[in-house]
């Protein structure tokens, strides 16, 4: 895991085009550059394994494969992944089933800017 | 809300016309709501009494609230009241409509009190967001009743909070609309205790302009990423849904996958129940579905 937040290298997986630019035009505030897409949950599973992120941003509503699928896949084979479960759809049932297969944590969207501040101060204070 | 709803009334009781109406929509966000206004909202002072005191105004170098105070129509207390209320949709739409012209005080006076009435309002009602308030006028609008009457009536509570709050409150729900063949369509399923097919259908101008507006963007062209940012929407708007209806019931519903269908796709699909929802905006008419399977 990179230590400072503008080395880390993420995941951005979502199935809009608009979210897809607005995350990283947000995560690129911070002087990421190492931003990687995925399209839909099995794409997601590729990627991952390609790059080996620091940190994922999970849509669920995904076509393919559900973000709740790709997670509790790419977790399977990499339980140390911070996952971050990025969705409109954060209602109890989807979330204690995401909780279940190890996400790390979960972003309310319309993405806040402060919100994804917090999640991402927590992150690189851990490592 | 509300005020989407009294705009409605205004039109498809031919007490203004459409094209008022949308620029009255765009106005009322940098009108003033004043006193006379005011006041007749909570039945303090009559038309007569308001038309009265403006007269006056015209010939004192006085406030309008001192002056209805001197002639005895209000109390200090009560000008206090009223300059401290929310100045809530409705009564700017009505403001906005009495300046330009469109309504005299009196007309002003006249079509709140029945649209209170049809819709069983009170001036409270106006100034807080009423929830039962709310569901009760979307469902006396879409006639809606029966078995699937709570989750229909809130889906349409939840849609227009997401396009006030997301897109724009200058729109105005229209009683019916006719899907063009041309038209941009996508839909997507919500599958649970609650089937349905939603969707989004709007000719290429009103996409271009509800899309750049979500997205806050300047878009120019209805191509792929326009489409992509009124799917995004539709998934918002029914994630939230989805979220609203967990809450309150305990009841998990799932999404689909959006899919680009076309409008002979849409108008053929077969379901128990369906709704049009059509709103106009001042770029557009925008046609949202939910039909129950």
């Amino acid at each position: 895991m990179a230590t400072e937040i503008s080395k880390a290298k993420v995941l951005i997986c979502d199935d809009s085009m608009m979210i897809r630019k607005k995350m990283k035009a947000l995560l690129s505030d911070y002087g990421i550059t190492e931003l990687y897409e995925a399209t839909n949950g099995r794409e997601a599973v590729e990627k991952f394994v390609e790059v080996t992120p620091d940190i994922t941003f999970m849509d669920i509503v995904m076509p393919e494969m559900t973000g709740v699928e790709a997670l509790r896949m790419i977790k399977t084979s990499a339980p140390n992944a911070k996952i971050i479960m990025a969705t409109s759809i954060g209602t109890e049932g989807n979330l204690s089933e995401a909780i279940k297969y190890g996400a790390s944590d979960f972003l309310q969207k319309p993405v806040d800017e402060e919100q994804l501040r917090k999640l991402l101060d927590n992150y690189f204070k851990e490592a | 809300m509300f005020t989407q709803f009294f705009g409605s009334y205004l039109l498809n009781h031919k007490i203004i016309s459409a094209d008022n109406l949308k620029v009255a929509m765009e106005k009322k966000d940098s009108t003033r709501v004043k006193l006379g206004v005011l006041a007749i909202n909570a039945g303090y002072m009559t038309a007569k009494q308001v038309d009265a005191v403006h007269r006056k105004q015209q010939t004192v170098d006085k406030r309008i609230g001192d002056i209805a105070v001197e002639m005895g129509y209000l109390t200090e207390a009560q000008v206090e009241e009223l300059l401290s209320s929310q100045k809530t949709g409705c009564l700017l739409l009505g403001q906005a409509l009495v300046d330009m012209g469109c309504l005299t005080n009196e007309e002003f006076e006249q079509v709140l009190s029945d649209y209170k009435k049809e819709n069983n309002l009170t001036d409270k009602d106006f100034t807080a967001d009423n929830n039962e308030k709310t569901a009760s006028v979307i469902s006396a609008f879409y006639n809606i009743e029966g078995e699937y009457a709570m989750y229909c009536s809130e889906y349409i509570n939840i849609l227009f909070k997401n396009l006030i709050r997301f897109v724009g409150d200058d729109f105005t729900p229209l009683a019916n609309a006719e899907l063009k063949s041309s038209d941009t369509v996508v839909k997507q399923n919500i599958a649970g205790d609650f089937s349905a097919l939603t969707a989004i259908s709007a000719g290429d101008e009103a996409a271009i302009v509800f899309a750049s507006r979500y997205s806050e963007e300047e878009l120019t062209e209805n191509d792929a990423y326009t489409k992509d940012v009124i799917s995004e929407f539709l998934n918002l708007s029914n994630g939230l849904y989805t979220v609203n209806i967990s809450n309150s019931t305990g009841k998990e519903l799932s999404l689909k996958p959006q899919e680009h269908i076309t409008a002979a796709e849409l108008t053929a699909a077969e379901a128990k129940l369906t709704l049009r929802i059509p709103v106009e905006f001042s770029f557009g008419v925008v046609i949202f579905t939910l039909a129950v399977l």
